[in-house]
C-alpha cells in the first residue's frame, strides 16, 4: 500500500492505495463517488473523465498513485451549493442524456472546453466532444446543450429534491 | 390548490430523471455494494469450439482473498441449460464443451475485481480444439454439427406465402436478382451488462440489482432454475445504462451470480467490462439473403421470393425471433401482392444472435429497400419514382401485407415521402451533384422508407398509491434504460389526476411493487404502460371517491371526480383535493396507503411511418464518407413528449449509422472475433455524426384509445439500406453496386479500387 492525498470536490483526503489502482476504481470504491462511471476501461468511451489539476483525463488510464497530491474534480463536484452548473442546466434542458451512463465524462469534457473556449462554433463543440462515446442521444443535443451553456454561461437552476424522496 | 389547464401530455418537458444523472447521483448496479460482498469474474472460452480436456485451478485458488472458483463439475447444478434458450440451450457453465470464444467455464469470487482477474489468469484448460463453422449457409448442410446431440445445425426452417408465391414470377415482365448481406453488430450499450445479488437465508428471499429490460421475466427464469418461490426472488432493475434489447434475454451471468449468492449465502456481484461486452454479450443482425423481385411492365411488384440464413451463433434464444421478425418486416410500407419467402436460423460457433434494437426491422427493410434501387438501376428506372408508386396508399388501409398478423392501419405513406423529396429539393441536388462530379467530389443521394411495427401482444400494467400531502406514487413493472418513461408516465398520470407534474413520482422495474408486467422492448412501454395509465386512473379515482364520500358525508355515487376536486353533484363550492383526501387518510391511521393496479392488453401492433434522406459527400481518395444531410419525417402517432420522441428517433438513426457505416462483428477462420474493443469496433462520435433534421407527420394509431405508437425503433430500421443507397448514388456513373452492410471505409475503399475510381 502507498499513501497518497487527493483533494476530491474541494474535500482532502489522505488514503493507502495499492500500486495498481486505477484512480477510477479509488473513487467510486474508497470514496463512494461513483458518479464516475467505467464504461471500456480502454481510454476510449470517456465516461471516467475527470479534472485533474484542472486537465481533463480518464480515470481509468490513471493510477491512483500518480494522482498524489493532485485536485480531483468529479460530476460530483459540478454543482455548488445545490445549484447546477451552467452546463449541468444546459444538458437537462436541452434533453442531452438519456441513459445517463455516459453523461458525467461528457459534463467534465464540455464544462473544460467551455472553460478554455467560451464562444465556440457547433464545429469546434463537436470536435472537443469526439472522445466521449454516447450510445443513446446521437450526440445533436448534448452539442446543443454546450451550444447552450456558452450563450447563457449564469443560467441556472435549483437542484430539485429527491425524485423518489417519499 | 391550483390546477393545470394546459394538459403536460404533448409538451416537450425537460425529464424528471436527469437532476439526479447529471449530478452523479443516479445509481446504476456498479454502484451498488453490498457489505462482505463477493465479486465475481470468469474464466472463458478462448476457443471457438473444442473440448475441454481438464481445467487445473489449483494456483489460483491459492490468491488471498480469493473465496471460491467455481466450476460445474464441482458445483453440478450449473451443468443445467440456462432457461429461455431453447429448444438449444447452453449448460449455465461449459464443461465438455465450448462453442464460442467467450463462453463462461470458470466463475471466481473473490474481494475485489483485481484479485478474482489475477486467479482468472492462473486458470489453466487444456481444450482440444475442433473446426469452427462460422458460415450460415455452410453450416446448414451439416456437414460438421455443433451439437451431435441437436441432430442438426438449423434451428428452424420456416416458410412464409402470401397470395401464390413463388408461382407469381413467372407472370412477371421483368426480374430481379440479387445476394444481399449484412454483418454481425453488437449493441455495446455505454453500461454494460452487471448483476448483484443477496440472500437471505432466514426469510429465504432473494434481492437481485438487475441491469435487465424485464424484471419480471427475470423473477421468472430465476425463480424457474432454481426451484424458488417467485415471491421470494426480488428483482429490481435500478439505473440502466442503455439496453437496446441485449439487456433482455437469458444470460449465463444471471443464473451464475443468483445460483452463488443462494447456494453460498453471500452477497456476489458482477459488473461486466467492456471486454465481455464484446465476448459475452449477444448480437445481431448478420444474415445473407438471396432475393428474386418480378415487376410488371409497369414497374409494379409483382412478387418478392427470398430464401435466408441467420448466423445465430452457438445457441438458439431470442435469435430466432429476430429470424421471424426479419420476414414480418421484409413487404416494408409497400405492396407485395405474392410472397415467398423463407429463413432458416442456423447455428455456428459464434456468440448467440438476440434481439439488438430493430430486431428484423432493420434486416427486412434493408431487402425490400435495396432490391427496389437494385431494380431501378437494372431497369433503367427512377429510384425514387419507383419507390413512390409501390407505396400502400390511404385508401388501402387497413392493408394486410400478405405476413400473419400485419395489417398497416393509418398514415399517409406518398404523401410524407412526397413531403421528403420536397425538403430535400431533388432537381436541385441533382444539378449540384453533376456539377460537383466535374470537380471530383462524389455527392450522393439516399431514401428509404419504413415502417416501425410495435408492441402488439401481451400486457403492461401500473400502479397508483396516494402518500402524505397527495402525492402520487405511480409504479410499473416496465423498465427504463435511458428512455424516460418516468416524465413521460408522470405526464399522463398528472393530466388523469389533474395534478402538477412534480406531486407525481414514477418508480419503474421493481418485482417487489407490482405484480407482473412485461418489461421494455419492442418500442412498447409508451403504448402498453401509457394506456394503462389512463385504465388505472380511472380506477383510482374510483377507489378514492369513497374516502372524499366520508369527508363530503355523502354517498359514494353522488361524488364526482373534476378537474382535480372531489365534490358532491352540483355542489362544486365544497370540494376535497388530493392533499385533503391524503390528509384524512392519515388522520383515521390506516395501515396502508389506498393504491389501485391496473393493466392494459392488446394484441393488435401499431404502425408508426418514417421516409428518411441522407445526402453524403464521399472522397473517392479515402473512401471516406461525410454526411451533408439527413432528414426524417416521421409518424410517431400521439407523442406524450416530443423532447423524447425526438430524442429516440435521432440516437436510434445514429446508432444505425454506424452499423451502416463502421461497426462490425469480424471473425477469424478459427471463430476468434477480431474486433474485441471500441478501438477496433468503431462507435459512431459527435465529430463524424450530423444534425439531422426531425419533421413530424403524426396520425394516431387507431389500436389503441390513446393513439400512441413506438419510436424507439424507428430511427435504425433504414439506415443500412440508406446508406449503401447514398453511396451507390454518389458512384452511379460506374455502376457501383454494393450488397454487404455496413459500407466501411475499408470495404469502400476496395469496391473503388476494384474499378479503378480510387485516386
Amino acid at each position: 500500500m502507498v499513501a497518497i492525498n487527493l483533494t476530491v470536490n474541494g474535500t482532502p483526503h489522505h488514503l493507502d492505495v495499492e500500486p495498481r489502482w486505477l484512480l477510477a476504481d479509488v473513487l467510486r470504491e474508497n470514496l463512494g463517488l461513483t458518479g464516475t462511471h467505467l464504461g471500456c476501461e480502454q481510454g476510449v468511451c470517456g465516461a471516467c473523465t475527470v479534472l485533474l489539476d484542472a486537465r481533463p483525463v480518464r480515470s481509468c488510464l490513471t493510477l491512483a498513485v500518480m494522482a498524489d497530491g493532485a485536485e480531483i474534480v468529479t460530476v460530483e463536484g459540478l454543482a455548488q451549493n445545490g445549484q447546477l452548473s451552467a452546463v449541468q442546466n444546459a444538458f437537462w434542458q436541452e434533453h442531452a442524456l438519456q441513459c445517463g451512463f455516459c453523461t458525467p465524462g461528457f459534463l467534465i469534457t464540455a464544462t473544460h472546453f467551455l472553460s478554455q473556449n467560451p464562444h465556440p462554433t457547433r464545429a469546434q463543440i463537436r470536435e472537443a466532444l469526439s472522445g466521449n462515446l454516447c450510445r443513446c442521444t446521437g450526440y445533436q443535443n448534448i452539442v446543443n446543450a454546450v451550444e447552450r451553456a456558452s450563450a447563457a454561461p449564469v443560467q441556472v437552476a435549483k437542484a430539485i429534491a429527491s425524485e423518489d424522496g417519499n | 390548490m391550483p390546477n393545470t389547464s394546459t394538459p403536460f401530455t404533448g409538451r416537450p418537458i425537460p425529464r424528471m430523471e436527469d437532476p439526479h444523472l447529471i449530478q452523479g447521483q443516479g445509481t446504476y448496479v456498479s454502484d451498488i455494494h453490498f457489505d462482505h460482498q463477493w465479486v465475481m469474474a470468469l474464466v472463458r472460452s478462448s476457443h471457438a469450439h473444442a473440448l475441454i480436456k481438464d481445467i487445473r485451478c489449483g494456483t489460483a485458488a491459492k490468491i488471498p482473498g480469493v473465496h471460491a472458483i467455481v466450476t460445474a463439475s464441482e458445483y453440478p447444478d450449473l451443468k443445467r441449460r440456462l432457461p429461455g434458450m431453447e429448444p438449444m440451450a447452453p449448460p449455465i457453465l461449459a464443461y465438455d464443451r465450448v462453442h464460442y470464444v467467450g463462453q463462461p467455464i470458470v466463475a471466481i469470487l473473490a474481494d475485489s475485481r483485481y484479485i478474482a482477474e489475477d486467479a482468472a489468469d492462473l486458470v489453466e484448460i487444456d481444450y482440444e480444439p475442433l473446426p469452427a463453422i462460422t458460415n450460415a449457409e455452410i453450416a446448414a448442410r451439416d456437414e460438421n454439427l455443433l451439437h451431435p446431440e441437436f441432430g442438426t445445425n438449423v434451428l428452424e426452417h420456416f416458410e412464409k406465402q402470401s397470395g401464390d408465391g413463388v408461382q407469381a414470377l413467372r407472370t412477371a415482365h421483368h426480374v430481379v436478382n440479387a445476394t444481399l448481406r449484412m454483418g454481425r453488430v453488437s449493441a455495446q450499450p455505454m453500461e454494460p451488462r452487471a448483476l448483484a445479488a443477496q440472500y437471505d437465508p432466514s426469510s429465504g428471499e432473494l434481492l437481485v440489482y438487475h441491469a435487465t429490460q424485464s424484471v419480471h421475466r427475470a423473477q421468472e427464469r430465476i425463480a424457474n432454475l432454481w426451484g424458488m418461490d417467485p415471491e421470494k426472488v426480488r428483482v429490481v432493475a435500478p439505473e440502466v445504462g442503455g439496453g437496446f434489447g441485449v439487456k433482455n434475454g437469458s444470460y449465463p451471468e444471471e443464473a451464475l451470480v443468483t445460483y452463488l449468492a443462494k447456494t453460498l449465502a453471500q452477497p456476489v456481484k458482477w459488473s461486466g467490462d467492456r471486454f465481455e461486452e464484446f465476448f459475452g454479450t449477444y448480437q445481431e443482425r448478420e444474415q445473407v439473403h438471396h432475393v428474386t423481385l418480378g415487376f410488371s411492365q409497369e414497374g409494379m411488384i409483382v412478387a418478392l421470393h427470398d430464401t435466408y440464413y441467420q448466423d445465430n451463433g452457438a445457441f438458439a434464444g431470442g435469435g430466432m425471433l429476430v429470424s421471424q421478425n426479419t420476414a414480418r418486416n421484409i413487404p416494408g410500407p409497400y405492396r407485395i401482392p405474392n410472397l415467398y419467402i423463407e429463413g432458416y436460423t442456423v447455428m455456428t460457433n459464434k456468440v448467440p444472435q438476440a434481439p439488438y434494437r430493430g430486431a428484423g426491422r432493420p434486416q427486412g427493410h434493408y431487402i425490400i429497400e435495396r432490391m427496389l434501387d437494385r431494380a431501378a438501376d437494372q431497369l433503367g428506372w427512377d429510384r425514387l419514382e419507383l419507390k413512390m408508386k409501390n407505396l400502400v396508399a390511404p385508401k388501402d388501409f387497413p392493408y394486410a401485407t400478405g405476413i400473419e398478423g400485419v395489417t398497416l392501419d393509418s398514415g399517409n405513406y406518398p404523401r410524407v415521402f412526397q413531403d421528403l423529396l420536397e425538403e430535400l429539393d431533388i432537381d436541385a441536388f441533382r444539378m449540384r451533384q453533376s456539377e460537383a462530379r466535374q470537380q471530383g467530389i462524389r455527392l450522393g443521394l439516399g431514401v428509404s422508407n419504413s415502417v416501425e411495427i410495435s408492441a402488439g401482444f401481451g400486457f403492461e400494467g401500473v400502479r397508483f398509491q396516494l402518500n402524505p400531502s397527495g402525492q402520487i406514487l405511480l409504479t410499473t413493472g416496465a423498465t427504463n434504460q435511458g428512455q424516460g418513461h418516468r416524465t413521460a408516465l408522470a405526464q399522463l398520470a398528472a393530466d388523469a389526476l389533474s395534478i402538477p407534474m412534480e406531486q407525481v413520482t414514477v418508480i419503474e422495474g421493481d418485482t417487489g411493487r407490482i405484480a407482473r408486467s412485461i418489461g421494455t422492448f419492442g418500442s412498447r412501454t409508451i403504448i402498453m404502460a401509457g394506456n394503462a395509465v389512463r385504465v388505472a386512473a380511472q380506477g383510482f379515482i374510483d377507489k378514492t371517491r369513497a374516502i372524499a364520500a366520508d369527508l363530503l358525508e355523502a354517498h359514494v355515487d353522488d361524488v364526482v371526480f373534476d378537474n382535480g376536486q372531489f365534490f358532491v353533484k352540483g355542489v362544486p363550492s365544497v370540494s376535497h383535493d388530493w392533499k385533503a383526501l391524503a390528509d384524512a387518510w392519515q388522520s383515521q391511521s390506516h395501515p396502508e396507503w389506498p393504491t389501485h393496479e391496473d393493466y392494459f392488453s392488446s394484441s393488435s401492433a401499431t404502425y408508426g411511418f418514417g421516409s428518411h434522406g441522407v445526402i453524403i459527400a464521399v472522397n473517392p481518395s479515402t473512401a471516406a464518407v461525410r454526411i451533408e444531410r439527413y432528414v426524417i419525417l416521421h409518424d410517431s402517432g400521439r407523442v406524450v413528449n416530443p423532447l423524447l420522441a425526438n430524442g429516440q428517433v435521432i440516437g436510434g438513426a445514429v446508432q444505425g449509422l454506424g452499423s451502416a457505416l463502421y461497426e462490425e462483428m469480424l471473425f477469424g477462420p478459427d471463430g476468434e472475433p477480431l474486433t474485441t474493443s471500441f478501438l477496433d469496433y468503431r462507435l459512431p462520435g459527435a465529430n463524424e455524426m450530423p444534425d439531422i433534421e426531425v419533421y413530424h407527420r403524426d396520425y394516431p394509431a387507431p389500436s389503441n384509445p390513446e393513439g400512441y405508437k413506438g419510436v424507439g425503433e424507428a430511427g435504425i430500421i433504414p439506415s443500412q439500406a440508406i446508406m449503401l443507397s447514398a453511396v451507390e448514388d454518389a458512384f452511379r456513373d460506374v455502376g457501383l453496386r454494393l450488397d454487404y452492410a455496413p459500407i466501411t471505409p475499408g470495404r469502400l475503399f476496395k469496391s473503388l479500387q476494384e474499378r479503378g475510381e480510387n485516386a
